[in-house]
């Protein structure tokens, strides 16, 4: 190459390279635009309007129902935003042809896969978990007067991102098996809202889907308000948490084998 | 690469099918250092396959592309870093304007320094005249302001090889003439490998070409020797006088292989076909003066690209070199 003799030329090799770059554009796509507000004020607005209709009620449940209602909200609904960003990352840009573009580029395709999956973990901890916990959290606190354990907290908000990690990563496998957005979106999507039909049917699924994480089974609570209320951690949901990240470092890395075979 | 091979792409038997779908079959490119490299062919042709195939976005069904010296498939990132690309229809992340864009490609190469990209992001914007719309969002971009990006971040890295898929294809006749012109200041510290539709850009730029159809190789070969036709060498001559003792003493030359002869008005017009373009150049027009014949025009035969294009890809004529 010549003429580029000012310039300090990457250093990354192997399957790493192109990550930094593509990895800073996706945080940037998150954090430089609209995007992290806009996702901030639905999640946080959805959460916090239906939790205060609620807990400002002149007749308010209990506060152990408060906390079931609050965990619904924050843990289950969130994940389909999860799954609409997701199909985005690998299948939208496969079909608009930015994937092509980009990989034309010195990027490995690993690199590009964990791109997607690093920024936008963090995207959705910060607007679709974190940001609608602490107004949740906050708002329930108002109005029960409670205090509570800040470590039960971050535990707390470590279970709902698992949960949300788990559609994530689903969403993300799916992606790059097809290339139109109904079944990538679908499949997620009727998984996430027939968790319970089907552990109803199958109670063994409970270990292998993160309903229980997030929501109530019978009179179990969940795993993240067990942890939130540091009540005794229920050994069932446990093993669940175990599978749920072992599933979803499954599917990522089946996403990676899978978008290593991709042609453009 | 290295001096022993002068060639950046070289590709042996590079084939690919889509399913039941045969888009190339066995192709052998030889593409020269510092070339404009003109690719050629209608749609269908296997044209953007090739580059996909070369650049490491499709696996090939059977046969090798070696770029730099190194295999396409197993070499593809390090091959990439030398490479500037722009796709047939460029499409970029929409929520980046002109000059971010263009910031995040030099970041692939460079790490730095930052006043270095930043004067380079502005020398590209500058080169395809988009310094004006440089912090637009691309959502607000035409087919021809995105194809004029695409054109400025295939060259941001100073490519040792850039690859094309028809760079003019959405410009206005303006912006045609100036990819034109930069491909040719850039054949100096590059080589230049493109696929067009647009024969006229080919013939003007290319010093060599090769036309595929249906998947085929059916031409390749530098342009003056494609233009020259594969009829082989002949001269046009108008002439008037004694015509039949000319033509005798013509046919009957060793290195004539063959003459067509035409009428207009009182002008004959002759098609001389030549084994010996060197003894033609020398003997034939001095015998013709010297004969009872007056030669009012004496050419060799010029063909147009179109007319060789059309040559190959109609008449299923192989004339590869």
């Amino acid at each position: 190459m010549s003429g580029n003799e000012a310039f300090e030329l990457v250093s990354e090799r192997g399957w790493s390279r192109g990550l930094n770059t593509m990895l800073r554009s996706g945080l940037a796509r998150w954090f430089k635009t609209r995007m992290w507000w806009v996702q901030c004020l639905i999640w946080g607005s959805l959460v916090g309007s239906i939790l205060a209709t609620i807990a400002f009620n002149p007749q308010p449940p209990p506060p152990a129902d408060l906390y079931m209602i609050f965990m619904v909200f924050v843990g289950l609904f969130p994940a389909v935003g999860v799954v609409i960003i997701m199909q985005d990352a690998l299948v939208g840009e496969k079909r608009e042809g930015t994937a092509a573009w980009v990989l034309s580029k010195p990027l490995t395709r690993p690199a590009f896969v964990l791109s997607k999956v690093f920024a936008n973990s963090l995207g959705i901890l910060v607007t679709m978990v974190i940001v609608p916990f602490i107004l949740g959290v906050a708002i329930i606190t108002i109005v029960t007067k409670s205090t509570l354990n800040p470590l039960g907290y971050l535990e707390a908000i470590g279970v709902i991102f698992i949960s949300d990690f788990f559609f994530l990563a689903l969403t993300l496998m799916l992606g790059t098996f097809f290339d139109s957005r109904g079944p990538v979106i679908g499949i997620p999507l009727g998984i996430l809202f027939m968790q319970q039909n089907l552990i109803g049917f199958l109670p063994a699924l409970r270990y292998v889907l993160p309903w229980t994480l997030v929501v109530p089974i019978g009179n179990t609570d969940p795993l993240a308000i067990s942890f939130l209320l540091k009540t005794p951690l229920p050994q069932d949901q446990l093993i669940t948490l175990a599978a749920i990240v072992i599933e979803s470092i499954l599917f990522v890395s089946i996403g990676l084998w899978r978008f290593n075979r991709e042609e453009f | 690469m290295n001096e022993a091979n002068p060639y950046v792409i070289q590709t042996h038997g590079l084939s690919k099918t889509y399913k039941n779908i045969h888009a190339l079959g066995s192709l052998d490119l030889n593409v020269h250092q510092n070339s404009i490299f003109g690719f050629l062919g209608p749609n269908g042709a296997g044209k953007t396959t090739t580059i996909k195939l070369m650049l490491g976005l499709t696996r090939p069904t059977a046969g090798t592309a070696t770029i730099f010296g190194m295999d396409s498939v197993t070499n593809s990132v390090d091959i990439r870093a030398r490479i500037g690309y722009l796709p047939q229809e460029p499409h970029f992340y929409e929520y980046m304007t002109a000059r971010q864009t263009l910031r995040f490609t030099a970041e692939f190469f460079f790490k730095g320094p930052k006043k270095a990209i930043d004067e380079r992001v502005e020398e590209m914007l500058g080169l395809v005249d988009l310094s004006d719309k440089a912090d637009r969002s691309i959502k607000t971009f035409s087919g021809g302001e995105r194809q004029r990006l695409g054109i400025a971040q295939a060259q941001v890295n100073y490519p040792d090889l850039l690859i094309l898929d028809e760079p003019a294809a959405s410009l206005d006749p303006l912006g045609r003439r100036d990819v034109l012109e930069v491909m040719s200041k850039l054949r100096k510290y590059a080589t230049i490998f493109y696929s067009t539709h647009i024969l006229d850009d080919v013939q003007r730029v290319s010093d060599t070409v090769v036309i595929l159809n249906k998947g085929e190789l059916v031409a390749q070969g530098p342009i003056e020797e494609l233009l020259a036709g594969s009829e082989g060498v002949i001269y046009i001559i108008h002439l008037k006088g004694d015509i039949e003792s000319a033509l005798k003493q013509v046919q009957s030359l060793s290195w004539v292989s063959g003459v067509k002869t035409s009428q207009n008005n009182d002008e004959s017009i002759w098609q001389v076909s030549v084994t010996d373009p060197e003894a033609a150049e020398t003997q034939l027009l001095k015998l013709l003066v010297n004969g009872p014949v007056v030669v009012n025009e004496f050419r060799r035969k010029q063909y147009e690209l179109e007319d060789v294009f059309m040559q190959v890809i109609e008449g299923g004529q192989d004339v590869r070199k």
